[in-house]
C-alpha cells in the first residue's frame, strides 16, 4: 500500500489534487482512499490531504502520519512549524515540491534522506490556466510518479474537475495541463522503510470546566506574529517615481499592512501582507506592479 | 457629542484597531469593513461577536484586536450585548468604574446570523432600546461553512444549497431579504447601509451615529473571493460596483427618516456587477438567462423609483 500526504494552501487545490490521484488510481484498478483534513481553513491556510493506494482492501483509517510521498504544492510551507510537511515521511521516501529550484538545492536546504522530485507547476498553471491553481498539476504529478497511466489520469482528471468547473473550455486546459505534466516527470520506485518516528508525545487532555478549558487571550493585538506573507503568490511593488501619495492603496487593504513612510509614501508590511493584490487595482497611478514572488527569493 | 464630518483617504484615522495576521482570506471584504469600522469606533469598545467567519478571528493564543472580544453563539450576540451592556451600566452605578472608562458595546455578525438565526434576539434588543453598535458584514450566505443559502442571498445566487441545474437553472429562486426595513420598522435612532468602498461614507455615518443612545445598526454588503467566486483583488472594485449599479443602496435613516447618502449620477446596467461573478456565471452562460437577468435588473430599477431617485 502506498500512503501519500498532500500539503497546500486553501484555495490552491490540495483536496481536488488528491481526489484526482485517488481517482486515477482507482481507474487503474486500485482500492483507493482519499480525503482531505477539514479543520478552520481558510484561503492562504495550511491544508492537508491524503491518499492511500493499494492491491488490497484498505482497513486503515484517519489521518496518514508516515506517508511513503509527501506532496509539497507550497514551498513557503517547509518552514512553517504548523504545518510541518516533511514529518513522518518514510526512509527512501518521495517529496514532490512545487518549485522552481532543482532537487539538488532543495535536498541541501532541508538535509532529507528522500528522493526528491521538484516541478515549477505554479508557472505551469499561470502559462496553460492563466491561474496559479494546482490541483491538477499536482494531482497529475503524484498520478505519475506512482506509475499511474496517461489514460486513468486524463478520465480522473475529466472526471474530478467536471463536477467543480463550469466551463468546458477550463477543463480542456486542465487535461493538456496534467499531460505535460505527465510528460515532465517520471515513475519512481517507491520502496520505502519504517522510519524511527521522532518522538511524538501524546497529550491526554483531562475534562476541565469553562474557565480553565476555553482560553482566553490577554495579549492585544498579537496576530501579526502569524506571518500570512507567506501566502503570497504575487508582491504588490510600489514605484516612488509614478506614486502621487494620494493613500488609495493605504485606504484599501483590508489587513492593514500597509502604512506612510516618512516621506509619506506607502510603505508595506511584507510579513504580513497576503498578496490580495486589490492596492495594484485601485492605484490611480498604476504605480504598483505585482510581481511573482519566486523572481523575489 | 456632533463629530465634524471627513472629507478625504487622508483624514481616516491613521492608526490601525484591527491588526493583521488574521486568518481571514486575501482580499476579505468584511476584513475591510471592520477595519474601517473599528478605526471610527476606536479602540474602547467591547465586540460581541455571534459565530461567523470572524470568530476566526481570534483563536488561541493570537488576537488581532486591540479592544475586548466576546464570543457567542449565532442567535446570541445581541442577548450577549445586552449582558455586557448592564454590567458595565451596574459597575458605574456602584462607582466600581469610572464613567470615563466606559465602553461601547459592538456587536458583530455575519448575515446568517443578521438575518436568519440571530433575527429573534435582534429584535428584542431593538424593542429594549439596548445602546449598542451593531456591524453585519453580509456576504450572501453562510460563507464560513461553504456558502450556503441565508436569507441575505440574492435572486439568481449560485450557493452550495442552490446549485443552478436542469430543475433550478438560476440558482436561488428567492430574493434578498429586506434587513434594512425589518430593523427600521423598530424605529431605532440610527441604521445605515456601509460599503468597504466608501469608507470616507462609512466614517461618517458611525460619527453621525456616535450622537444617538439606542441601536445602531450597520450593513455592509461585503464581496468575499471564495463564495462569489471572484479574485481577491476585485474586492473593492465589486462593492463599489454593487453601488454604481444601484444594486446596494447607500443610505440611512435617522429616527425612521431616510437619506441616500451616495446617489450615482447615472446608474450602471446591474450586468456590470453581475458578470465576472462566479455565483451569477450560469445567468450568462452557456445561454443567457434573460428574463431572470432583467427581473434583477427591474428590481433594482423599482427600489430607486420608489424612492424618486430614478425616472
Amino acid at each position: 500500500m502506498l500512503s501519500l500526504r498532500f500539503h497546500g494552501r486553501g484555495g490552491q487545490g490540495a483536496k481536488v489534487a488528491s481526489r484526482i490521484l485517488g481517482t486515477a488510481a482507482f481507474l487503474e484498478g486500485f482500492y483507493v482512499q482519499d480525503f482531505p483534513l477539514y479543520g478552520a481553513e481558510r484561503r492562504g491556510a495550511p491544508i492537508t490531504a491524503f491518499a492511500h493506494i493499494s492491491e488490497d482492501p484498505i482497513m486503515e483509517r484517519g489521518v496518514i502520519s508516515d506517508p511513503d510521498m509527501v506532496v509539497v504544492m507550497d514551498e513557503t510551507l517547509l518552514q512553517d512549524t504548523r504545518a510541518k510537511p516533511l514529518s513522518g515521511l518514510r526512509k527512501n521516501g518521495v517529496i514532490l515540491i512545487n518549485t522552481s529550484r532543482t532537487p539538488e538545492e532543495v535536498t541541501a536546504d532541508h538535509g532529507v534522506e528522500a528522493q526528491v522530485v521538484t516541478l515549477d507547476m505554479t508557472k505551469m498553471s499561470l502559462t496553460m490556466l492563466g491561474e496559479p491553481i494546482l490541483s491538477t498539476p499536482a494531482g497529475a504529478a503524484a498520478a505519475r510518479i506512482v506509475g499511474i497511466g496517461e489514460e486513468s489520469l486524463k478520465e480522473a482528471v475529466e472526471n474530478v474537475l467536471a463536477g467543480i468547473l463550469s466551463e468546458g473550455e477550463e477543463l480542456d486546459e486542465n487535461v493538456k495541463l496534467a499531460l505535460s505534466v505527465f510528460l515532465a516527470v517520471t515513475p519512481l520506485d517507491i520502496t520505502t522503510v519504517e522510519a524511527l518516528p521522532e518522538a511524538s508525545p501524546v497529550i491526554i487532555v483531562p475534562f476541565e470546566p469553562a474557565h480553565i478549558s476555553s482560553p482566553t487571550i490577554n495579549a492585544l493585538g498579537n496576530s501579526p506574529l502569524r506571518k500570512t506573507g507567506n501566502w503570497r503568490v504575487f508582491r504588490p511593488v510600489w514605484n516612488r517615481e509614478v506614486c502621487t501619495k494620494c493613500m488609495a492603496c493605504l485606504a484599501r487593504c483590508p489587513d492593514g499592512c500597509i502604512s506612510l513612510d516618512e516621506e509619506g509614501f506607502p510603505c508595506v508590511d511584507y510579513e504580513n501582507c497576503k498578496g490580495c493584490l486589490i492596492c495594484v487595482r485601485v492605484c490611480p497611478a498604476e504605480g504598483i506592479e505585482r510581481v511573482r514572488e519566486a523572481q523575489v527569493l | 457629542m456632533k463629530e465634524e464630518p471627513i472629507k478625504s483617504f487622508r483624514d481616516i484615522p491613521g492608526e490601525e484597531v484591527l491588526c493583521s495576521g488574521t486568518p481571514a482570506c486575501a482580499g476579505c471584504g468584511g476584513l475591510l469593513t471592520l477595519r474601517h469600522c473599528l478605526k471610527a469606533l476606536g479602540d474602547r469598545v467591547v465586540i460581541v461577536n455571534a459565530a461567523s467567519c470572524f470568530t476566526l478571528l481570534a483563536i488561541y493564543p493570537l488576537n488581532p484586536f486591540k479592544n475586548s472580544w466576546l464570543y457567542t453563539a449565532m442567535a446570541s450576540a445581541p442577548a450577549g450585548a445586552q449582558g455586557v451592556r448592564d454590567a458595565l451600566d451596574v459597575l458605574i452605578e456602584k462607582g466600581k468604574l469610572d464613567s470615563e472608562e466606559d465602553l461601547k458595546v459592538v456587536v458583530l455578525t455575519g448575515d446568517g446570523s443578521a438575518y436568519d438565526m440571530g433575527l429573534s434576539s435582534t429584535s428584542g434588543a431593538l424593542y429594549r432600546n439596548l445602546d449598542f453598535y451593531y456591524i453585519c458584514y453580509d456576504n450572501e450566505a453562510y460563507g464560513n461553512t461553504g456558502f450556503q443559502e441565508s436569507g441575505a442571498t440574492p435572486l439568481g445566487s449560485k450557493t452550495a444549497t442552490t446549485p443552478p441545474g436542469e430543475r433550478h437553472p438560476i440558482g436561488s429562486e428567492l430574493p434578498k431579504k429586506d434587513l434594512f426595513e425589518i430593523w427600521k420598522s423598530h424605529r431605532p435612532p440610527y441604521l445605515a447601509t456601509i460599503s468597504p468602498a466608501y469608507p470616507i461614507d462609512l466614517i461618517n455615518k458611525f460619527k453621525r451615529a456616535g450622537q444617538y443612545r439606542g441601536p445602531k445598526l450597520f450593513i455592509s454588503l461585503v464581496p468575499c473571493p471564495p463564495g462569489w467566486g471572484t479574485d481577491p483583488s476585485r474586492s473593492v472594485d465589486l462593492a463599489k460596483l454593487a453601488v454604481e449599479t444601484g444594486v446596494w443602496a447607500l443610505k440611512e435613516a435617522v429616527r425612521g427618516e431616510v437619506g441616500h447618502t451616495v446617489v450615482p449620477k447615472r446608474f450602471k446596467p446591474v450586468e456590470e456587477y453581475l458578470r465576472g461573478q462566479g455565483r451569477f456565471a450560469h445567468l450568462f452562460r452557456p445561454v443567457r438567462q434573460e428574463e431572470t437577468l432583467r427581473e434583477i435588473q427591474e428590481r433594482v430599477d423599482e427600489y430607486w423609483r420608489l424612492h424618486k431617485l430614478l425616472l
